[in-house]
């Protein structure tokens, strides 16, 4: 504990305190904010790179380093200092304000998400359903965004992506659920360490492709791009967005990116475990970005899917397996077919 | 210092506020502001925007909205239940089962509703 | 009343921060601020019950409040068209006044109950009682026949909603 500075020679101390203790070390550097920027920006370029083989380019190459790493941090200085146009009798206040709500809620569960057994900025009881209404105010925002944008294309974008999220938000949740019956916990310290036995995407496979597969659409990736179909929409519901505004938006659907990977390596991946040779938080990060991977490399391979299907697949197919998926997990782990689990 | 989680969540927040708001609140200071009006009309890949913007509203997802309202809720009770699964007795985890065995015949007949597009 | 014990900061800031919200919510002209105020005081409730030692319950309202409700509010905003809304009627028949007497009234009574109750109540708040982990296991326990209810009320919601909205071609 420290003590409170009471004459001017205990400032110094006091400060050198509160930086070292491990709650500033997990809000500001690891996991926290500067961990948070640095992983995003690389993930930008990381996407880039990743889809330009697959397409037999290059992919930025230029922007300083091998490889144009610096291109991210080129890409932010050149959309900063850009004009911002609002378009015609656009609601103003929304339009700047609502990226940055994106943004905030897009960053704001990594709070709970842990990278390694003490490096979690708040362990909170209720993590996963945290997580969950975090995430269920997305969709709204969106159409807020779309709908303040006074414009056809990222109004009716903004329609599409509010139904696509709302139609896989709960055949993801639902198929958490079967996580949640192994580990018994909503906590995601105490779920990562149910895990040390087996990972469960082994027990609760099925439940990882429904939430594979949810994931994909929740983060508008393609093969569920009709939201920001690029030769359909323009750009989707963020057309009208220029400069700062664009650069904010993206950087929230990275940071949603990361966040949900990150989840997936929580929920099914084990979390941190792995052999000691590397720290923990090394092996969640790797993990991560094997499942960022995953997650990008079906832009660069699949076609897209049409948004009318999309939805009603959700809604019919994608639901039924998740709610079967609930009474095979609750019959697995009651007949105890799961033994030397640990469970 | 064992601090309470949702504080520390709260000083995260501030903490995210603080850093990036500068990101959208500085760039507004620095971009142009006297409106043009061919600059700020709505992008339509170079025709001229006619008509009004926000007029055509899809009616057919309706239905999905109201099924999220009611597969939210009832997500959440299942949450509750699965926490505490391995620990309560069989009979109990037999009625959620049965609660939501009692919600499978409404979704199918909303979904028959929701397919059918003369409804909406 | 006891004016030596230090107002909580978590209360004041949440009860500005609902109060505020819901009055923008009422007061709004243009109904999609005042459906997004409405999503805020939503918030403010939900951290409200966080403080109450009722987590889950703030995390149900955010997810099902502020995630559903709030889109449908938004959608049905959208769908009535600019001219119908724009008609708005500035009743000049004493209407602040009216609210300010209605306002005191309430404060006064509140006021009068808070004094002579006040004494009475305990002044520590009561302890957490029902762990978490628990939480599903009191709900199918303890209370089986709500539950049951629960998703007869929730189909014929859903069911009656469905019916409503559609049209008869």
């Amino acid at each position: 504990m420290v003590n409170l500075p009471t004459t001017p020679t205990d400032i110094i101390p006091f400060i050198i305190a509160i930086v070292t203790s491990h709650t500033f070390i997990t809000l500001v550097i690891f996991p926290g904010f500067i961990h948070l920027t640095i992983v995003v920006m690389f993930l930008t370029w990381y996407e880039r790179k990743l889809l330009a083989r697959i397409q037999l380019r290059i992919g930025p190459l230029y922007a300083g380093g091998p490889g144009g790493i610096l291109q991210p941090i080129a890409d932010g200085v050149k959309l900063i200092f850009k004009e911002i146009m609002i378009p015609y009798k656009a609601e103003k206040p929304l339009f700047l304000g609502i990226p940055l709500a994106l943004v905030f809620l897009g960053a704001l569960p990594f709070a709970v998400i842990p990278f390694g057994q003490h490096w979690v900025i708040a362990d909170l009881d209720v993590g996963l359903v945290f997580i969950f209404a975090v995430a269920s105010l997305f969709p709204s925002m969106i159409l807020i965004f779309a709908w303040a944008s006074n414009s056809k294309y990222p109004f009716l974008g903004g329609l599409r992506s509010l139904f696509q999220q709302v139609a896989y938000e709960i055949p993801m949740w639902i198929s958490a659920l079967s996580v949640v019956m192994l580990a018994g916990s909503l906590n995601l310290v105490q779920i990562v360490d149910a895990q040390h036995k087996i990972w469960f995407i082994g027990p609760a496979f099925l439940s990882f492709i429904v939430f594979f597969i949810a994931t994909m659409a929740e983060l508008e990736r393609l093969p569920f791009d009709l939201p920001s179909a690029e030769p359909e929409l323009v750009a989707g519901w963020f057309t009208e967005s220029s400069g700062a505004v664009f650069m904010v938006i993206f950087l929230a659907l990275y940071m949603k990116l990361y966040l949900m990977s990150s989840l997936i390596t929580v929920l099914f991946l084990g979390g941190w475990w792995g052999p000691t040779f590397l720290p923990q938080p090394v092996w969640f990060i790797l993990k991560t970005l094997v499942v960022a991977t995953a997650i990008i490399i079906p832009r660069g391979v699949y076609a897209r899917l049409r948004v009318d299907l999309l939805i009603k697949v959700g809604w019919t197919r994608l639901l039924i397996i998740a709610l079967v998926n609930v009474f095979i997990t609750v019959v697995l782990v009651s007949t105890g077919m799961l033994p030397g689990l640990g469970l | 210092m064992a601090l309470n989680p949702w504080l520390l969540i709260v000083i995260w927040g501030i903490i995210l506020l603080i850093l990036t708001g500068p990101m959208i609140t500085l760039p507004i200071f620095w971009s142009r502001r006297k409106p043009d009006q061919f600059r700020d009309m709505p992008f339509e890949s170079g025709q001229v925007p006619q008509g009004e913007a926000r007029k055509r509203i899809v009616m057919q997802y309706y239905p999905y909205l109201l099924m999220f309202l009611v597969f939210d809720v009832v997500g959440m009770f299942l949450f509750a239940w699965g926490m505490s699964f391995t620990t309560i007795p069989t009979g109990d985890s037999l009625l959620v089962l049965l609660f939501l065995f009692l919600l499978g015949a409404p979704l199918g007949y909303a979904l028959k509703m929701a397919l059918d597009r003369e409804n909406w | 009343m006891d004016l030596s014990v230090p107002p909580d900061i978590t209360f004041v800031v949440l009860t500005t921060i609902t109060l505020l919200a819901a009055i923008m919510a009422l007061q709004a002209k243009e109904l999609i601020y005042g459906a997004i105020s409405l999503g805020i005081s939503f918030i403010g409730i939900a951290g409200f019950f966080v403080s109450l030692d009722a987590p889950y319950l703030g995390m149900l309202q955010i997810a099902v409040y502020v995630g559903a409700v709030v889109v449908l509010i938004l959608f049905t905003i959208m769908l009535v068209r600019r001219e119908e809304v724009d008609k708005d009627e500035t009743g000049e028949t004493g209407e602040s006044a009216a609210g300010l007497w209605l306002a005191g009234l309430l404060a006064v009574s509140i006021a009068g109950i808070a004094a002579l109750a006040g004494p009475n109540l305990p002044t520590t708040p009561p302890e957490a009682n029902l762990p978490i982990s628990q939480l599903g296991a009191v709900l199918a326990g303890a209370y089986p026949v709500p539950l049951i209810i629960l998703a007869l009320l929730l189909s014929a919601a859903l069911l009656g909603a469905l019916v409503l909205a559609k049209v008869d071609r």
